[in-house]
């Protein structure tokens, strides 16, 4: 409360009063182009939706108009494996996200560059050999090449490429069109609860018939076939105890008494997907469906 | 042979028609009508003329009166489009905008456009309103104000009528507004059209109370009613205004004046910010365009009060410390030769402005656009010339021309309150009116006839 009444009134007066007089903040944008360098284009941004979503995408217009270049363009394939230079949109699964990041300096994350790790040579030539550099039966060669190395290593199939002379884009959209195919050493998850009521339903016993068939102690790494062994940090609730998941599905039957028999199944593979059938016999692998 | 001639002749007129542009073609329509009233108009005044002439002169304060409700309800339309711009564009300054810029010199036709705009929209009228009040309400809003100017004085001589009740005049003309709000209100069959109207009326009847109490006081110094005679006696200097007499009586005036123009900080009646329009609710095109046409005749209409009771009117605010006269009789007697030398002086002053600007810009500028630039200019000063000598010659031009300036002042005022000031709430603003402004004016009311009796003036 002010001691003069109205004062408060006179004060805001005196300041629109002084508004008047003062200059105008407009810019004419039309006509009065804003005061920038000559060669300012603005400030390159990846913009996100309301939800999060990067809204590029990826057309590679911004990367073909930039006259200097800045732009670039590149990123992973849809499966995330490999470094991609240019191409057509859909091929992408991380949008411009990291050539933002390039840019500003900062480490990329780029994973997809490890798939590209050379490898042992000697396996793929004996089957190479074995079939007489033909790539026709693609999906038969790709089966052995996959049974040979456990994956599919990328430099495995460049190397298919250049000494074939089949296209990698077909070896790859192969590679990658049927499931029991993997150009990565497939890994499963086997996690073990360590809660009260597991433990005296002997999930112990379970842990350490694993470690002894696979041979790695549990929160190590992973095994000779990409096996993770781990403790889970809590009881899922409802779920039955012992509680045992390979890859997120609960075991059912697995107990104290049949944890050997169950932890020598895990060894040969009989419960994973993929690996053991498809590599062992090709044909049977064939199509989306899995045997 | 001669249909066949008059064929060509029909060929050949309608082939001009064709090459004509609409525009072109409504000119050439418009020429006949034009000639013929022209006819018409001379001999009718060479015919019934004199007796015409007669018939007026004998019923003089009738024309006097018809005369000045035209002038008054012709001068409304440039006033509200005048304040509008003026609104639009001040407010605009004062928040480091720029305001209209696109139409008109400066955007000085926005408003007129906006007059436009209104008038092209649709003509609604609710289910159910009740018709003939829906339709009469902002017509008596708008005529109960405008028809107060009838006696405001703009110059010596120059008033609608000089009614020895002219004050009264006003007020009563003033308080039929809410008349217009309250039909307005009832007839829109709304429940928040008749809550904003009753709202409005609740809140204009409040204010008029302080505001005639405030002008009791100068009736009591002047002892008359007739604004005309109140601005006689402020004439003098500005020391001689009522303003310093009546500071107390002004400022209540003033604070009331805003609450009956509905202006910021009391706008509450169309808060267009917080309910939807009040008894405006349910008006649309013109009939809407009205209520805001009235408001804007009533900010003019009530700082053209302020002036006449407070600031003098058309008197000039210093005496004239060197008497200049121009005998204005020399000058009307002169006639016709005025235009003539008029003419021939923006004719020479553009032609030797022109030679100045190609002497002194060279080639870049044309011919013709020296000799455009130079005739504004020219023209410019004239007109300047001219208003000057009018400005000296006659009284009646420089009361215009001292009142105007006055009046837009305090229509300046009106408008920097609205850009700073925001709206108060409607039970404090109803507080304010009965518990501060009605105490105060009847306490100046006590204290100038305590004044007038003691020091018998």
């Amino acid at each position: 409360m002010n001691i003069i009444p109205g004062l408060g009134i006179a004060r805001g007066m005196a300041l629109t009063l002084r508004r008047f007089f003062a200059p105008r903040a407009t810019i004419q944008v039309p006509e009065a182009a804003p005061d920038v360098a000559v060669r300012f284009r603005g400030r390159l941004q990846l913009l996100v939706d309301e939800l999060g979503n990067l809204k590029c995408e990826t057309c590679f217009q911004c990367a073909q108009a930039c006259p200097v270049e800045c732009i670039d363009m590149g990123g992973h394939d849809t499966r995330n494996r490999f470094w991609v230079h240019w191409g057509a949109a859909e091929t992408y699964t991380e949008r411009r996200q990291e050539s933002a990041l390039r840019r500003s300096g900062r480490p990329v994350p780029d994973a997809a560059r490890r798939s590209f790790a050379p490898v042992e040579m000697a396996p793929l030539e004996e089957v190479l050999a074995r079939r007489d550099y033909d790539p026709e039966p693609m999906l038969t060669l790709l089966e052995d090449i996959q049974a040979a190395y456990g994956y599919l290593p990328a430099a495995a199939l460049l190397h298919v490429s250049h000494t074939t002379g089949a296209p990698f884009a077909l070896l790859y959209g192969t590679a990658t069109y049927y499931d029991h195919l993997s150009l990565e050493p497939r890994t499963r998850t086997i996690g073990i609860c360590y809660c009260a009521a597991c433990l005296l339903a002997g999930s112990a016993r379970i842990e350490a018939a694993a470690e002894a068939v696979l041979g790695i102690p549990a929160g190590g790494g992973a095994g000779r076939g990409g096996e993770i062994l781990e403790r889970l940090p809590t009881h899922v609730p409802g779920a039955a105890s012992p509680l045992v998941l390979v890859d997120g599905a609960a075991q059912a039957g697995v107990n104290a008494r049949n944890a050997a028999t169950w932890a020598q199944g895990l060894a040969g593979g009989g419960s994973a997907p993929g690996k053991g059938s498809a590599a062992g016999k090709g044909a049977a692998g064939r199509g989306k469906g899995r045997s | 042979m001669r249909a066949r001639a008059a064929t060509l002749v029909r060929s050949s007129w309608i082939q001009l028609l064709d090459r004509l542009s609409i525009t072109e073609r409504l000119v050439l329509l418009l020429i006949p009508p034009a000639i013929g009233g022209a006819v018409v108009t001379i001999l009718a005044a060479a015919l019934v003329g004199p007796a015409f002439v007669d018939f007026l002169a004998a019923n003089l304060p009738l024309v006097r009166f018809f005369v000045a409700v035209v002038a008054i309800l012709l001068l409304t339309v440039p006033t509200a489009f005048v304040i509008i711009y003026m609104e639009l564009k001040v407010i605009a300054r004062m928040n480091l905008r720029v305001g209209p810029n696109r139409i008109g010199p400066w955007g000085s036709g926005m408003s007129v456009v906006h007059g436009l705009k209104v008038l092209l929209k649709e003509d609604f009228a609710p289910t159910g309103a009740d018709l003939p009040v829906f339709t009469l309400a902002p017509v008596v809003t708008f005529l109960a104000s405008a028809m107060t100017l009838l006696v405001i004085p703009f110059a010596p001589g120059l008033f609608g009528q000089d009614l020895n009740i002219g004050l009264l005049f006003f007020f009563a003309m003033g308080g039929l507004t809410v008349l217009g709000l309250l039909m307005a209100g009832w007839a829109s069959f709304n429940k928040y059209s008749l809550l904003g109207g009753l709202r409005s009326a609740a809140q204009m009847v409040s204010y008029e109370i302080p505001l005639t109490l405030s002008a009791v006081g100068i009736i009591l110094l002047t002892g008359t009613m007739s604004l005309n005679q109140t601005v006689l006696a402020q004439s003098g200097s500005a020391l001689d205004w009522f303003v310093f007499k009546q500071p107390l009586a002004f400022l209540i005036f003033f604070i009331a004046a805003t609450a009956e123009a509905n202006r910021t900080p009391f706008d509450m009646t169309e808060a267009d910010s917080e309910i939807v329009a009040g008894f405006a609710t349910e008006y649309s095109g013109m009939r809407f365009g009205f209520f805001f046409f009235a408001e804007y005749v009533n900010v003019f209409i009530v700082s053209a009060l302020t002036v006449t009771l407070f600031f003098g009117g058309w008197t000039a605010p210093f005496d004239w410390p060197w008497p200049v006269s121009l005998d204005p009789i020399d000058a009307w007697a002169a006639g016709p030769a005025w235009i003539a030398l008029g003419l021939g002086a923006a004719i020479l002053g553009a032609d030797v402005l022109a030679v100045v600007i190609r002497l002194f810009g060279g080639r870049a500028w044309s011919i013709p656009a020296a000799f455009g630039l130079g005739f504004l200019v020219s023209g410019a000063a004239l007109t300047a010339l001219l208003l000057g000598a009018c400005f000296i010659a006659f009284d009646w031009f420089a009361g215009i021309v001292w009142f105007m300036a006055k009046a837009y002042a305090f229509v300046f005022v009106f408008v920097w309150l609205r850009a700073t000031l925001p709206r108060v709430r409607i039970d404090q603003l109803m507080g304010f009116a009965w518990k501060w402004l009605l105490p105060a004016a009847l306490l100046n009311l006590f204290i100038t006839a305590a004044a007038v009796i003691l020091l018998d003036r």
